[in-house]
């Protein structure tokens, strides 16, 4: 068994990545290196990748000047109303990108966008204030969703650095400021760096955001040109070429993010969460106050309640009125648009098979791991955390070349979609279980076995009951991250196996804002009741338990 | 109720060896501590025995089973044995008496009744009658430490191994809890291994104490045995304090260093090898100058010095005493009845038989 699973998860990953590889080396007249040439001279590619490399520095620095004063607030300082920051955080973590994409075209689109009409009513002016459809546009799009990773970051380092640390500095004579500048700063600054190599990964990673935002104004980033390569008639040996890139460059940035907090992160910060007293802000905690609801306006309440405006109105862009009220929306969106029933119910049987199965084998991987049940364990962590580094697109490439042939023809039904969510969380799964195992001492495992009891039984009756909380919260992890996947599945669905996210971008083709507003509030519902779920499995925020 | 015999035992982590040719017997019904200072392999040894670990070498025989070999380790289900752990390992989601009572669910023909009957005895043999359904969380440390000898005692095994299970524990309740240890050990006469790295402890504990060093077994024995008559300095350092003269073997019984020559008890040493000679501090003798003139040789040593530096411990004063002519400093220790001052001259008689010649190993 323990094998089996090892296997399962050698395969899982090395399978498509290698076919990528091969893929993007072959040609009919053997190997190749003309992909790759046409790749880098093309100037179409390169102007893409140029914008990609824009769009992921600006959105992690985004991401940074947000995330960071937030982070610093809210584990610091006497702000008031800290917890509920800390959930409209966790809201802007869990709200799929594209959804807040969409969001922001109805609130900043240059010529129907609310903003912008409210702006021309008060000026008179004819230009619009924001056009959303624009680099500038797309990097705060991207960077109000991807904020929460420095966040994360951030405050969990705070949290570790004990506060009299901080006042040592203070009795000595330092000031308010000088004591971050000179002590707290350098001590977070590895978790800063690393938070802003998370944001960066993201913003090249992401599909969604791009396509909404970015082919209207007239560019492609890497994940969107790879995806229109694979339009009629697909080149598929191009888009393999074109992703290779993409992965290194992911790859090392996550290399690097290693290294520094493996160097000087957690570990020198570390050692007894001492006490900590928070800082006065004084008369200052209202400007910050009003500076986090800014933000938070920004990613949550203003695009939560365009989406609710647009579900309820004939209309979207027209004022809420009686006349424009309707229900019209979800009759049409759950009874009428013909692929939402269908779409629902794959995508929950993909959820749910996923959490179950990904869960399931990620737990069982991080077990061997953690007890070193079988040789070789030691590169367990390494490929299940590999797909890291994958894009979603770039996997999907991968997975569409490795099963469109024998011996395993998955594409065209669910079970491709299945693959890809299960590679694509992995992840996500492996950490969760990994800290769970670590927590439950093996001593425990080890009173049962010298008792009589077999390392199966043990299992069973002692871990598994200890490990039942942290088991829930990956479970709910991966189901949330299965049901606003997007990237991988817009490469990888066909007519009959869409999935709630690819319907979202269907009806956008075809102008459909108030459909989409339901079904984006709809896969909302069902990723707060899963965080909901969550947090009353394990009793406490969830955002601690993060990374 | 058989034995534990364990013959040139090695296992390595990477390149540390952390038990390197360990032999050691535990006669059926033994009490034998393992004692040795942090890192010299006592847990290895303990888990080696328990069967989470494989030997690189070696085998452990229970009986006439063998248990472990490099080819073959018995899982430690099928052992017939029981350890208590450090931290106890308790398991948290079960009550006390389901805790207690998890063990005897494999042992065959124990009826639901019975299982119930053995629960409730040995609950009340620890003192824990009446918190059957109390969470390991809710009890103190001494509780949780007897839930952990219950749990142990109650599946009867062959062997029980203990890995330091007293220090949790506060100092009061760490002395109170060696005799009851003993106590029970004598009740129920189980062969036990005991795994400590305070001497105090395995001395009140054991019938006998194996002294690891290094991975290695350096000398087996009772607490009387390591303490007067230690073979190698290691064990003369480790068990007790001691003074430790280093020389060279002159003529037969005496051992030099410079011009200080020391009778010991041992005749038989090869002239020119180095010894070491250890001196129990309680077992010199200080006499004031003018007495000293006055007492005979009789074969034993007479020593003169200087008082250098005097700490009162309250039942006894402890003297640091330079030897005449020798870059010697002797620690003495002597009833708080007699005293003298820094910088007094004084004499020291030491008997042939207190000076215990070290030849084993150089350390
Ligand atoms: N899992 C392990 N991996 C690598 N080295 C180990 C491991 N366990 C123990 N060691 C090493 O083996 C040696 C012996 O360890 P062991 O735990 O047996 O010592 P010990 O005598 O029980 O010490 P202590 O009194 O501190 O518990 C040590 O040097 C230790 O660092
Ligand atoms: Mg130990």
């Amino acid at each position: 068994m323990w094998l089996l699973a090892a296997l399962a998860l050698a395969l899982l990953i090395l399978l498509p990545l290698g076919w990528l590889v091969y893929v993007s080396v072959s040609s009919e007249g053997g190997p190749t290196l003309a992909h790759y040439g046409k790749v880098f001279t093309d100037p179409h590619l390169q102007r893409a990748i140029w914008k990609t490399v824009v769009l992921a520095f600006w959105a992690g620095l985004v991401s940074l000047a947000i995330g960071a004063p937030l982070a610093w607030l809210s584990a610091r300082t006497d702000l008031p109303g800290k917890r509920v920051i800390r959930g409209l955080v966790m809201a802007s973590f869990v709200t799929p990108p594209f959804l807040g994409a969409f969001a922001w075209v109805m609130l900043a689109g240059p010529n129907a966008g609310l903003l912008n009409k409210l702006y021309r009513g008060f000026t008179g002016a004819q230009e619009p204030l924001l056009n959303i459809f624009s680099m500038p546009g797309l990097v705060f799009v991207v960077a109000i969703y991807t904020f929460p990773y420095v966040f994360v970051m951030i405050v969990n380092t705070l949290e570790l650095i004990a506060s009299d640390l901080e006042e040592a500095a203070s009795i000595l004579g330092a000031g308010r400021l000088r004591v971050a500048l000179t002590i707290t700063f350098p001590m977070v600054a590895p978790a800063i760096l690393s938070g802003f190599i998370l944001a960066v990964l993201q913003a090249l990673a992401l599909f969604g955001s791009p396509a909404i935002l970015a082919l209207p104004a007239g560019f492609h980033t890497i994940t969107t040109q790879i995806w229109a390569l694979f339009h009629y008639p697909p080149k598929v040996e191009m888009a393999a070429a074109f992703s290779i890139p993409l992965l290194l460059a992911t790859a090392l940035l996550l290399l690097v993010q290693k290294k520094l907090l493996g160097r000087r992160g957690y570990a020198s910060v570390g050692g007894k969460t001492g006490q900590r007293r928070s800082i006065q802000l004084g008369l200052w905690r209202y400007p910050a106050l009003l500076g986090c609801l800014a933000v938070m306006a920004c990613a949550i309440f203003l695009p939560y309640g365009i989406l609710t405006k647009a579900a309820f109105s004939r209309a979207w862009a027209q004022p809420m009125t009686w006349q424009n009220f309707t229900l019209g929306n979800f009759r049409f969106t759950f009874f009428e648009y013909s692929s939402t029933q269908s779409a629902i119910v794959n995508t929950l049987q993909l959820g749910i098979a996923t959490a179950c199965v990904g869960g399931g084998l990620a737990a069982l991987l991080a077990y061997i791991a953690n007890r070193r049940i079988i040789l070789g364990h030691q590169f367990l962590a390494f490929l299940a955390l590999a797909p890291l580094v994958i894009p979603g697109v770039v996997l999907a490439v991968g997975l569409f070349v490795a099963y469109t042939r024998p011996p395993l023809l998955l594409y065209g039904s669910l079970w491709i979609l299945f693959v890809a969510y299960v590679t694509k969380e992995m992840p996500v799964g492996y950490s969760q279980s990994d800290a769970t195992f670590r927590g439950i001492h093996p001593e425990l495992e080890e009173a049962g076995r010298i008792l009589g009891a077999g390392r199966l039984r043990v299992l069973r009756e002692i871990t598994a009951p200890l490990a039942r909380s942290g088991i829930i919260a990956t479970w709910c992890f991966i189901f949330i991250g299965v049901i606003r996947e997007l990237s991988a599945s817009i490469i990888l669905f066909t007519p009959s196996t869409k999935v709630m996210s690819v319907v979202i971008f269907d009806l956008k083709e075809e102008g459909q804002f108030g459909a989409i507003a339901v079904l984006g509030l709809f896969m909302l519902a069902m990723t707060f009741a899963t965080v909901v779920m969550m947090q009353t499995a394990l009793g406490r925020d969830v955002l601690a338990a993060k990374e | 109720m058989p034995g534990v015999i364990m013959k040139d035992l090695i296992k390595r982590y990477g390149d540390v060896t952390a038990v390197e040719g360990l032999s050691l017997q535990v006669k059926p019904g033994e009490l034998v501590s393992l004692l040795g200072p942090s890192g010299c392999g006592k847990t290895t040894t303990l888990r080696l025995v328990a069967g989470f670990l494989k030997p690189e070498a070696g085998e452990i025989w229970v009986g006439d089973r063998c248990l472990s070999s490099p080819t073959t380790v018995v899982p430690p289900e099928r052992r017939r044995m029981a350890m208590i752990f450090q931290n106890y390992a308790l398991w948290p989601h079960m009550t006390l008496a389901k805790n207690v009572a998890y063990g005897l669910r494999f042992k065959k023909g124990i009826s639901t009744a019975d299982r119930a009957r053995r629960v409730k005895k040995i609950l009340k043999l620890v003192q824990l009658d009446g918190l059957e359904s109390r969470y390991p969380g809710e009890l103190s440390g001494g509780q949780q430490q007897r839930v952990a000898v219950a749990r142990s005692l109650v599946v009867e095994p062959e062997i029980l191994l203990l890995d330091e299970p007293l220090s949790n524990l506060d100092a009061n309740l760490r002395e109170e809890m060696r005799f009851e240890i003993r106590r029970l050990h004598e009740a129920f006469g189980i062969t036990t291994l005991y795994v400590t790295h305070d001497q105090g402890e395995a001395m009140v504990i054991s019938d006998r104490i194996a002294v690891l060093h290094k991975g290695r077994v350096v000398q087996v024995g009772t607490a009387e045995e390591l303490f007067q008559q230690p073979r190698t300095r290691f064990v003369a350092e480790f068990i007790g304090k001691t003074n430790l003269v280093d020389g060279v073997a002159a003529e037969p019984g005496v051992v030099a260093r410079g011009s200080l020559r020391l009778r010991v008890a041992s005749a038989d040493l090869t002239p020119g090898a180095p010894v070491a000679v250890s001196i129990r501090p309680h077992e010199i003798q200080l006499v004031g100058d003018p007495e000293a003139r006055a007492l005979g040789e009789n074969g034993e040593n007479r020593l003169r010095g200087m008082v250098q530096r005097v700490s009162y411990l309250g039942d006894a004063v402890d003297y640091q005493v330079q030897l005449d002519g020798s870059d010697v400093i002797l620690r003495v220790a002597a009833p708080p009845s007699l005293r003298f001052n820094p910088g007094e001259a004084v004499g020291l008689a030491v008997a042939r038989a207190a000076c215990i010649p070290l030849t084993e190993g150089g350390e």
